[in-house]
């Protein structure tokens, strides 16, 4: 809960500086409520205004769940490592 | 009625630093409850904090003291409960009490609603009261043990 704010923080500035192709490494994430999974909603929606992409890498068990039961990994799939995420390009 | 292996209570300011406290109050609360599985912990413990944090994002003081979040977990062997309250705080809004709270998930580019489906797909029941000028929320989960 109080992550959500900085994470929003952190990608505007990354979008702002044109960099919008973003990697959320949520590996040293281990607990994840609704106002964490809105903020990466909100955070995919501002990269891909902006021509680019966001997705997530190295999730935890707990998110992966939180994901799974609001059927938000069909637009937050996650992806196994950093490197991996935007390998289809 | 079956026997309570461990409880844990807690109250203070709703404010985002108790959802700090109630992640450390579970941790206890394992310690003294160590048979219940790692995949019941999970569920449970996520379901607790989107109710609590819920409390702290979205509820809206009666009177002129802020609103005090009170939670009280308890194990017993085949379930655990939780009860999260918000003192001194005007009645939920009837799409946020429980069982009432539409079944449907937002649109996926929706960034908030989604907090009481999860908590229903966690937890075996929720119950919404109004009770004493204060919003209840009981959380109950059978376990598998």
């Amino acid at each position: 809960m109080v992550a959500a704010p900085k994470l929003r923080e952190v990608v505007a500035e990354a979008v702002a500086a044109g960099n919008t192709r973003i990697v959320v490494n949520l590996s040293g994430t281990d607990f994840m409520d609704s106002s964490g999974l809105g903020a990466l909603i909100g955070c995919l929606k501002l990269a891909r205004q902006a021509g680019g992409d966001l997705r997530i890498a190295c999730v935890e068990p707990q998110v992966q769940m939180v994901l799974e039961l609001t059927s938000m990994n069909r637009v937050l799939k996650p992806h196994s490592s950093v490197e991996e995420a935007f390998s289809d390009e | 009625m079956s026997e309570v292996l461990a409880c844990r209570r807690l109250r203070g300011e709703a404010k985002p630093e108790i959802i700090d406290a109630l992640q450390d109050e579970f941790d206890v609360l394992w310690e003294d409850a160590s048979f219940v599985t790692e995949a019941d912990r999970m569920t449970f413990s996520t379901a607790v904090v989107e109710v609590a944090s819920n409390g702290v994002q979205h509820s809206v003081g009666s009177g002129d003291r802020p609103v005090e979040l009170g939670v009280e977990l308890t194990v017993t062997r085949n379930r655990l409960q939780a009860s999260v309250s918000e003192y001194g705080a005007v009645e939920a809004p009837a799409g946020a009490q429980g069982e009432a709270a539409a079944l449907e998930l937002p649109a996926e580019d929706m960034e908030s609603g989604r907090g009481l489906h999860l908590v229903r797909a966690l937890v075996t029941t929720v119950v919404y009261e109004r009770r004493d000028g204060a919003n209840i929320w009981t959380l109950r989960k059978n376990t598998a043990s």
